[in-house]
């Protein structure tokens, strides 16, 4: 029993590991990592080295913010699941992805119409926007739901929709005013897609979401306390309210980030956390760094769908929608209706 | 040194101008079992809670042996107090043995790694609660009298010398009531430096047969007795409190009172919960 669950945990890592390296070498053009490798070895002017060029300067950083962003989001995911007791819970669904996304094309539009200062207080302003949007996606819908101590989880999930809605409604409106030269450029965002090109985007990305990852997986041991309820948690010594003003703040940083450089890709963080959760156990010790080893695997293996299988480019947002969208439904079908007694 | 718990005149209040209660005494020490009995809303889940540091006092204390409890920090506390909150399940699926050691943690280091002490106290604790051959089974599908005694060998494991359990048998059928309850006798009192044990309960026949002590909470928001149960459980003192004819009268075995309600004569438009058609509470002045 025990050594199945471990053998199970090493093959998800493995398969991860493999999912990252296929999507470094997989794509338009076939890469031939042995000619690569000669050409690294040789120290040969850039000019003169095609295939490392191919990896380096394209293919890497693609497959580095695909990592990044699915681990921020499958992380993403297990925390706010793990917050709210709710396996639905995940930044998509809980409209915090589109209102980050809101956020991030409202200081676009700003800084480029209207000479708004691209960093404010030292920091990007896209993302600072992106994340004040998020927080406030989260503070509100949690207030819809929590009433003392219980969260309803249908009330979470419907708030949760509902404010996707909204922000999706915004940003639509944002692309009917737009130039048209930049709608082309906003749907590719809008639709998600890791496809970065050097890497400043993958060191924002990195910069956002490394600690947050670090301060998330931290708390695991609290995660554990809250599965019986926030009394029960509280009794025995964790504060409730910093661990949850923690998730929150950290939860929907890690998404805006994501969101403000790839734009809204939805469900990763549901369907990784549950698919580790099958095999792990809910103990989060566990369960959030595999889900965030699993989150990136995950993402590449989504990016090497939309490059190679799926027609043309395909944003990778399509792919994991078309994935997540079904999978949702799926969970939402097996609950038993006690659960949504609130 | 027995461990005591001691709330020292509290009040408390959820909305301002509202008191819950006032001015109450409660207290519980190692090697007792106390029962905390009263009608609906008079309090007592919310004493508990004050008791236990979850809810902070307006005005009056509380006190751990002799020491503010407020001035121990959140694990520290969890070391010597557990409470165990009423009708809780988990979110996802666990184990009984993961149930369990969940209650270690206010004995955990930063990670959250469970060393062999650990483990070696949530098997004591799994075998003082007899549920040591339920370790792997999937904590949803135990039945209701299963579930409480894993979830006190869950707060056991925090290896405390005071626990404060809200109504632990409110959903049990009478045969694992009275289990839970002979539990309960037992850790309180089979060995020396047993647990301290305040319980909150509406069953009053459980309570007078295993509780050393009973507190009554009245509806007119305080104490309004605390001895052992043949000077609590009175008629007078219990239609006071609950504020509708209660009866009482010898248990033909163990000689224990035996408590019940009397069925409400007349109409009434409105709940029996107001002191107002009830002749025990005009008796004696009743709530204001």
């Amino acid at each position: 029993m025990r050594r199945t669950r471990n053998m199970a945990v090493v093959a998800l890592i493995i398969a991860s590991v493999a999912l990252v390296v296929v999507s470094l070498v997989g794509g338009t053009e076939r890469v031939d990592l042995g000619q690569a490798w000669r050409e690294w070895r040789e120290g040969l002017p850039p000019a003169q080295s095609p295939m490392l060029g191919i990896i380096l300067d394209q293919r890497l950083p693609r497959t580095l913010a695909a990592l990044i962003v699915g681990c921020g989001l499958a992380l993403a995911g297990a925390a706010f699941q793990a917050m709210l007791r709710n396996p639905l819970a995940e930044p998509y669904t809980l409209g915090v992805a589109s209102f980050g996304a809101l956020g991030a094309w409202t200081a676009t539009i700003l800084i480029g119409a209207y000479s708004f200062p691209a960093y404010l207080l030292g920091l990007p302003t896209i993302q600072l926007l992106a994340f004040v949007f998020a927080e406030l996606d989260i503070i509100i819908v949690y207030q819809l739901a929590a009433h003392r101590d219980r969260i309803s989880p249908s009330v979470l999930l419907l708030g949760g929709i509902t404010m996707g809605m909204l922000a999706n409604g915004g940003i639509l409106f944002m692309r009917y005013l737009a130039d048209p030269n930049r709608v082309v450029m906003m749907d590719r965002w809008l639709m998600g897609g890791v496809d970065v090109l050097g890497y400043r985007p993958v060191l924002t990305l990195l910069a956002g979401v490394a600690p947050c990852a670090v301060i998330l997986l931290a708390q695991a041991p609290k995660y554990d306390q809250l599965g019986f309820g926030p009394e029960l948690a509280a009794g025995r010594g964790v504060n409730v309210r910093l661990l949850q003003a923690t998730t929150f703040v950290v939860g929907s940083l890690m998404t805006a980030v994501a969101v403000s450089v790839v734009g809204t890709i939805a469900f990763v963080g549901l369907i990784v956390p549950h698919i580790v959760r099958s095999i792990t156990g809910s103990r989060h010790r566990l369960l959030m760094p595999l889900s965030a080893v699993v989150g990136g695997g995950f993402l590449c293996f989504c990016d090497i769908i939309a490059r190679k299988i799926l027609p043309g480019e395909t944003p990778i947002g399509i792919v994991t929608t078309l994935l997540g969208g079904p999978f949702f439904l799926y969970l939402l079908l097996r609950r038993r209706f006690t659960d949504w007694d609130a | 040194m027995t461990a005591t718990l001691r709330a020292e005149s509290v009040s408390f209040a959820y909305e301002p101008g509202r008191p819950v209660f006032k001015s109450v005494d409660a207290s519980v020490s190692g090697g007792e079992t106390v029962g905390l009995v009263g009608p609906n809303g008079s309090g007592k889940s919310t004493l508990l809670r004050v008791m236990c540091g979850l809810l902070r006092t307006r005005a009056g204390g509380v006190l751990l042996n002799g020491r503010p409890l407020s001035s121990y920090g959140g694990r520290d506390r969890a070391r010597r107090v557990a409470f165990l909150p009423q009708a809780v399940n988990p979110a996802f699926a666990l184990s009984v043995f993961e149930v369990v050691c969940l209650g270690r943690y206010p004995h955990m280091g930063a990670f959250g790694a469970l060393g062999p002490r650990d483990k070696e106290a949530a098997e004591r604790c799994m075998r003082d609660t007899e549920v040591d051959h339920l370790r792997g089974r999937d904590f949803l599908t135990l039945s209701g009298g299963e579930r409480q005694r894993v979830l006190l060998a869950s707060i056991l494991a925090q290896e405390p010398e005071i626990l404060l359990l809200d109504e632990p048998t409110s959903a049990l059928d009478i045969h694992h009531q009275i289990e839970i309850f002979s539990l309960l006798d037992r850790l309180a009192h089979n060995r020396p430096g047993g647990y301290g044990i305040l319980v909150v309960t509406h069953d009053l026949n459980l309570a007078a047969r295993f509780c050393d002590r009973i507190l009554l909470l009245g509806l007119n928001q305080s104490m309004l007795a605390e001895g052992p149960h043949d000077s609590v459980l009175t008629e007078p003192l219990l239609s006071r409190a609950y504020g509708a004819p209660i009866r009482v009268s010898r248990h033909p075995e163990t000689g224990a009172p035996l408590v019940w309600a009397e069925a409400p004569r007349e109409e009434t438009g409105e709940k029996g919960d107001t002191p107002h058609n009830c002749r025990g509470a005009s008796q004696h002045g009743g709530a204001p």
